[in-house]
């Protein structure tokens, strides 16, 4: 009994110590030595990799003989992570590897503004956005990301459709679903397991549902969610929903891979798919041979809407500030975004490169229209969101397709969330 | 619990031994020591110290002082308030937060299905004591999936809970409307429950067949000679013959339920559908990891610690008590 007194006084007097100052080190400190970076990532162990880091390795070697460069590849699931923990310390690589949006914003005050280092580079690649936060960069883009609606020709002919022009309205996009359901297939492949088939839809269709100038707000951060356009987005989801468009079980459908999975066997003729890394046109081309992959562009909804394609910058290098020379490592980053190295990584790994003036006429029509849309193309809706605002977006998007909420409650939900980040 | 198992481990220090060394240093005190003089002693009377020190050294350097740290760290404010005092805010957004008192509600929904998981494995173990026929293959079965990883399990299981899998097609070929196991936020958290009392109750299992090995056949063959049928015996002979097995497999399978469940909430559910099976260790790392909210994680690392304080607590009270009783 004494003893467990004494365990109990121990934890009072922690706790009455607690709040005098912060447990994490905000001083700098370096993680690789003078003539060393360290390099961060969860790509560079991947086969599909190799020729990029080499390309780009070779490349920085070229203007600084005397530093090494050594690759850390981390398991994706737990970057973050592990991340989180190297900027709590102030320790750790010089070069990470982020995800645009989110990520990268909510862990800006651990890195270097890049403007002054990348300004050649600035019209060569595209995504820069994504990477920037208050007007700074703070990354150089590797690949862009972006959500294309992708369509399977085969299902398309099989339902008695033009696979050649796809819907351009909404109306006639139901018409479309209803042939192809009469024709044993589904309309969508959704997996809303994880929560991220809302994000993928709100993206994919928003522009065809908002007007111009609620899109440009929407990104520029005044977004109103009162707006009746902003909720039509979540009244389509849950449309979509109720009408049986998607496969059965969406919301125990693990995205990756499994609602990919059920579009390449043909179990469903559109799905919202991705760019680079995975669920993309090169993945669908392996299934469904490149001519029966279709690209369409989003039906419009709301009457006078141009829909574009919705991209931002995918993947980027970002600089460490408690590197020694942040000068050396932005121009590792600048070689890690070099037209030669970007090349590989198209060639090999499947991705939509940063790098516009890399020829893709070898991958198939999918590939091209994707290219070809880049330059009309805007920044994807979800990406301008919280991580905090997209994590709940999950969960109510999956409460709306269960019915156990209205839209009403959604969006209002949606933008507390929004408004308190 | 650390602090459950150092009580224990201190105690059979054999008293007789403080006692001589207390005699030993009153003796010398008093200026009778005929071995050496002052040096001796000293030398003595710090050794125990100075043995103990290298475990209390590792206790308070790698267990306390983390967690007093974290404590600390969860008393301060997160991004733009990194490092500032922020008082119990952190603390305040919990509560206030739905998805952690999910997360707490489905602990207090593991403490409810204890009782279940604790019986399964009683009950198989008693049809294989009582000599059920194949009880020798039945035993190994059981054991089997205590091998596996809680990764392996979770694929298996998502594969055959898939909408479309074969537990569906099943149900299907049986005319009951097919169940969305993963995705429906009233059925998913037993789901995974039940899965991971499948996937552990093996040990339960083992553990209870060793206390059958203690159990007094006689008493079970005066039942029997009595007429007792087989539930009077399972209640009147084998409970109380068990009670300390089912006392300790309760508290194991209680710990286990509470801390080892993350590798199949994250494989099978990812804390979804609609945040239905969050539990405090899932919700901890999404802020940490994902949301980037170490601050906020450690106060919910401090709630958890509090909540496992408390569950071990009154776990050791109920060993003991188990154990007096006979």
């Amino acid at each position: 009994m004494k003893q467990r007194a004494l365990w109990s006084a121990v934890l009072v007097v922690g706790l009455a110590t607690a709040g005098c100052g912060s447990a994490s080190d905000t001083g700098p400190s370096s993680g690789g030595g003078n003539d060393k970076l360290v390099v961060w990532d969860w790509k560079s162990g991947e086969p599909s990799a190799k020729a990029y880091v080499e390309k780009a390795k070779a490349d920085f070697s070229a203007k600084h003989p005397d530093v090494t460069v050594e690759f850390v590849a981390q398991p994706f699931d737990q970057y973050y992570t592990l991340l989180g923990g190297a900027i709590q310390s102030g320790k750790g690589p010089d070069v990470m590897l982020f995800n645009g949006g989110g990520q990268i914003r909510d862990r800006v005050d651990a890195l270097v503004p890049l403007d002054e280092y990348v300004a050649e580079d600035k019209q060569r690649l595209a995504g820069w956005d994504a990477f920037s936060k208050d007007g700074k960069v703070y990354a150089g883009p590797v690949t862009l990301q972006g959500h294309p609606i992708y369509y399977n020709k085969a299902l398309y002919e099989k339902a008695g459709l033009d696979p050649a022009s796809p819907a351009t309205t909404w109306d006639k996009f139901l018409a479309d679903c209803a042939a192809i359901g009469k024709a044993g297939a589904k309309c969508f492949a959704l997996g809303n397991k994880e929560g991220a088939g809302i994000q993928f839809w709100m993206s994919a269709l928003g522009s065809g549902i908002l007007t111009a100038q609620e899109y440009d707000d929407w990104i520029a951060g005044k977004r109103d969610w009162n707006s009746p356009n902003v909720k039509r987005i979540f009244e389509l989801w849950k449309e979509a929903g109720d009408a049986g468009l998607n496969n059965d079980g969406a919301n125990s459908t693990a995205m990756f891979n499994d609602s990919f999975a059920l579009f390449q066997s043909a179990k469903a003729a559109h799905v919202i798919g991705l760019m680079s890394d995975v669920g993309h046109w090169k993945d669908f081309n392996e299934f469904l041979t490149p001519e029966k992959l279709g690209v369409m562009s989003a039906p419009v909804v709301t009457a006078g809407t141009t829909p574009s394609l919705a991209y931002d910058g995918g993947i980027g290098y970002g600089v460490a500030k408690w590197t020694k020379d942040p000068k050396v490592a932005a121009d590792l980053v600048r070689s890690l975004t070099s037209t030669e190295a970007l090349q590989a990584f198209y060639a090999d790994a499947g991705a939509i490169a940063a790098d516009t003036t890399i020829d893709v006429s070898q991958a198939g029509p999918a590939a091209a229209t994707i290219v070809a849309a880049l330059n009309s193309g805007k920044p994807a809706l979800h990406v301008a969101l919280s991580s905090k605002t997209l994590d709940l977006m999950g969960r109510v998007s999956q409460q709306l397709l269960s019915g156990s909420i209205s839209v009403d409650e959604a969006v209002k939900q949606l933008a507390a969330s929004d408004q308190a980040g | 619990m650390p602090i459950g198992n150092a009580e224990p481990s201190v105690r059979p220090v054999p008293p007789g031994r403080a006692d001589g060394a207390a005699a030993g240093s009153a003796g010398s005190r008093r200026g009778g020591g005929s071995r050496s003089v002052r040096g001796g002693s000293r030398a003595e009377r710090f050794a125990p110290y100075v043995l103990v020190a290298p475990a209390i050294l590792i206790i308070v350097v790698l267990r306390l002082y983390p967690l007093l740290l974290g404590v600390n760290f969860s008393f301060t404010g997160d991004g733009e308030r990194n490092g500032q005092t922020v008082g119990f805010d952190n603390y305040l957004e919990l509560i206030e937060d739905p998805l952690f008192r999910t997360a707490l509600g489905n602990v207090g929904l593991l403490v409810l299905l204890l009782p279940v998981a604790v019986a399964i494995p009683g009950l198989l173990a008693t049809f294989i004591y009582l000599r059920v026929p194949g009880h020798r293959f039945y035993r190994s079965v059981y054991f089997f999936p205590a091998v596996l990883s809680p990764v392996i399990v979770g694929a298996i299981f998502n594969l055959l809970l898939a909408f479309d899998g074969p537990v569906n097609v099943l149900f299907e070929a049986a005319g009951i409307s097919p169940v969305d196991w993963l995705g429906n936020p009233d059925v998913a958290m037993f789901v995974v429950v039940g899965v991971h009392i499948w996937a552990t109750f093996g040990m339960a299992l083992v553990v209870f067949l060793a206390g059958f090995a203690t159990l007094d056949a006689a008493l079970l063959d005066a039942a029997r000679v009595d007429g007792a049928s087989l539930a009077q015996v399972i209640r009147h002979v084998i409970i109380p013959g068990l009670s300390r097995t089912i006392a300790f497999v309760a508290v194991t399978t209680m710990v286990g339920m509470l801390t080892s469940m993350f590798g199949l909430l994250y494989v099978m559910t990812s804390g979804g559908p609609e945040g239905s099976t969050y539990l405090p260790e899932y919700y901890i790392w999404i802020q940490q990891g994902q949301m980037n909210r170490p601050a906020l994680a450690s106060a919910a690392s401090t709630v958890l610690f509090v909540i496992m304080l408390v569950v071990g607590l009154l776990q050791v009270k109920l060993l003991r008590r188990a154990g007096g009783e006979d």
